[in-house]
């Protein structure tokens, strides 16, 4: 069940994240597009009818999203670096218990912020605040903060049972990670 | 005494190990939560700042830069740009290796990113470089640090950092990292050479007109991008983040459709692989901008200017400590963090001694540089280490002797502000 569950969770997370990006990407490449089409009169007989005032606002958000779900996916594959001279430095022991304050440090952080977050979410929906450009409510688009952050919560907790029980760690490579997708 | 106490808190969260961005966010809330008058609006504001720092058109540069690189790396453009380069080069004296740096500062013009450069040049000359007869050490220690031009030539994803966190102009920035970066890749390939001669590394026949031109056509559709990017900032036709999302789509165009290195069905990996470096950086520029609002509340990049104000200290002692407090940084800090922390609290103090923001941005990167192939975090060294298939203690060994020669650079950048600021000056 719970298996089921995770697995579920690994699939959205990357799938939203990647889209997040193709999106974004697309939308400020049509849109300077677009601009640039003002110079073209045939062409810009019909794309002066398009609006992409727009597009910057969307292009941000798209990427706070990403930002925070991508976030917490980066704890699952180990790309947050940390300083680790002295994690390294001190006997197993003792990196145990270093890397386990660590680790729950971050599901602290990350907790503390999704329930402030959820507050702060709470408080927008109370004012009615639309985005300037998108007119979208802002509380929606605030929700990244209190919903990627207790994604990233979760997933620290989750590698600190794992770190527990087996003493292992998600490492990121960068080239690694390259020559993975190569 | 804040000061004192903020770092000391900070300092003390590094050292378990906790990423970077989760330290600085807790030193933050710990600040708040037990020295300050606490209450339940700084909370909101915190909460806040969260989701509006980052609500800058201009910091969305940095994943599209990340997701071009990407593309780039993947997409058997390093091959084509590394032909070029061995075409123009090859026949010299340690000929392969000053390709090698040739092609280092090709894909900087295109990548903003020095492990990507690593990366994506160093897996095909490494190899070839060692097969030649080179001694290894001497083959990694020119591919990690000629990597390292990818964040002084732009566009450099350090100097967008920097740009974001200081309210200066990318596109000026940009502009002033490329005479310091041929000049760079100059002073590189002059010491290959040397050392090629001295100590008779092998070279290769002369590459045919022919060749040099058919390898440049081959090469040329990865090479425009660097004319689509530069070209399209200092024409008025985009901005630099305009740039960077069209390098993107660019990129994406060249790889899978006119050199075919990936296929439509490996674009979602890049993608994700792209949006995880990505997310890393942005979480940690979210948490450093919550610091800084926290130093700012605090008012002590103002103490911290006026105490340096006060030591008396002339304009180049003061650049002495900079670079010795960025050299120092580097040692435990990867960049972008570094950056970020450090900037917003100099430049006030820069400015002030009549240094030029631009010159300084230069500086750090060239600092940012030497941290890259300098243990114990620096990401050139751990990509080197992989491509090579050797310990990170050797490659760093390998990296000594070009530790020294950027040191000597560093400090020609630091006190001839000439080499920055004479091209932004004459564009501006």
């Amino acid at each position: 069940m719970l298996c089921t569950f995770n697995r579920f969770l690994d699939r959205i997370e990357e799938w939203l994240i990647a889209s997040f990006m193709a999106t974004a990407t697309l939308i400020i490449f049509i849109a300077v597009l677009h601009r640039q089409s003002a110079a073209i009169p045939w062409l810009w007989q019909y794309a002066s009818q398009l609006n992409f005032s727009w597009a910057q606002e969307l292009c941000i958000y798209l990427f706070i999203w990403m930002a925070k779900f991508g976030a917490a996916y980066g704890v699952r594959t180990g790309i947050h670096i940390g300083v680790d001279v002295l994690v390294n430095y001190v006997r197993p022991s003792r990196r145990r218990v270093l890397v386990s304050i660590a680790l729950s440090l971050g599901a602290f952080f990350t907790g503390t912020i999704a329930v402030m977050g959820v507050r702060w979410v709470w408080f927008v929906y109370g004012t009615g605040q639309t985005s300037p450009d998108l007119e979208w409510p802002m509380w929606v688009i605030y929700l990244c903060i209190p919903l990627g952050s207790s994604l990233m919560c979760y997933r620290f907790l989750q590698v600190l049972t794992r770190f527990l029980r087996s003493g292992e760690l998600p490492v990121h490579s960068l080239a690694a990670a390259e020559e993975g997708t190569a | 005494m804040n000061a004192m106490l903020i770092l000391l808190i900070l300092l003390v969260l590094l050292l378990t190990g906790t990423p970077i961005s989760i330290a600085l966010g807790m030193t933050v809330l710990t600040f708040l939560a037990l020295f300050s008058s606490f209450s339940i609006d700084t909370v909101d504001i915190v909460s806040q700042r969260l989701f509006t720092g980052l609500e800058s058109f201009a910091i969305m540069a940095v994943p599209f830069f990340v997701l071009s690189g990407t593309f780039l790396t993947e997409g058997g453009i390093a091959k084509r740009i590394i032909r070029f380069a061995l075409a123009l080069t090859g026949s010299m004296h340690g000929g392969l290796a000053i390709a090698a740096i040739l092609a280092c500062a090709f894909f900087a013009t295109i990548s903003g990113s020095s492990p990507a450069t690593v990366v994506a040049i160093g897996s095909i000359m490494l190899p070839a470089m060692v097969k030649q007869g080179y001694p290894k050490r001497f083959a990694v220690g020119v591919i990690t640090t000629s990597g390292s031009l990818g964040i002084l030539i732009p566009p450099s994803i350090v100097m967008i950092i920097y740009a974001v966190s200081t309210s200066e102009s990318a596109g000026k920035l940009f502009i002033a990292g490329i005479v310091p970066g041929i000049l760079l890749a100059g002073l590189l390939m002059l010491v290959t050479y040397i050392t090629a001669r001295t100590k008779k590394f092998p070279t290769m026949p002369r590459a045919s007109r022919q060749e040099v031109w058919a390898s440049f056509k081959d090469a040329f559709w990865g090479l425009m991008l660097v004319v689509i990017v530069m070209g399209g900032i200092y024409g008025g036709i985009f901005t630099p983040t305009e740039a960077a999302a069209v390098s993107a789509v660019y990129a994406f165009i060249a790889a899978v459709f006119i050199y075919r290195g990936l296929t439509l069905a490996q674009v979602p990996k890049v993608l994700l692989s792209a949006a995880n470096t990505s997310a890393m950086l942005l979480y940690i520029i979210t948490n450093a901008i919550l610091f800084s609002f926290l130093l700012t509340s605090e008012q002590i990049p103002q103490v911290l200017s006026q105490w340096v104000v006060d030591q008396h200290l002339s304009p180049w002692m003061f650049l002495v400590a900079v670079n010795v407090a960025l050299l120092a940084a580097g040692q435990f800090m990867e960049p972008s963090s570094i950056i970020l922390i450090l900037a917003p609290l100099l430049v006030p103090i820069a400015k002030t001694m009549g240094i030029d923001p631009i010159h300084l941005g230069v500086i750090m990167t060239v600092n940012m540089e030497i941290g890259m192939i300098h243990p114990p975090v620096g990401l050139n060294l751990f990509v080197a280490s992989h491509i090579a298939r050797m310990g990170l203690t050797e490659v760093s060994i390998a990296c000594l002797p070009w530790v020294v020669v950027l040191l000597a650079y560093l400090v020609l950048i630091t006190y001839v502000p000439a080499v920055s600021l004479w091209l932004p000056n004459l564009l501006y």
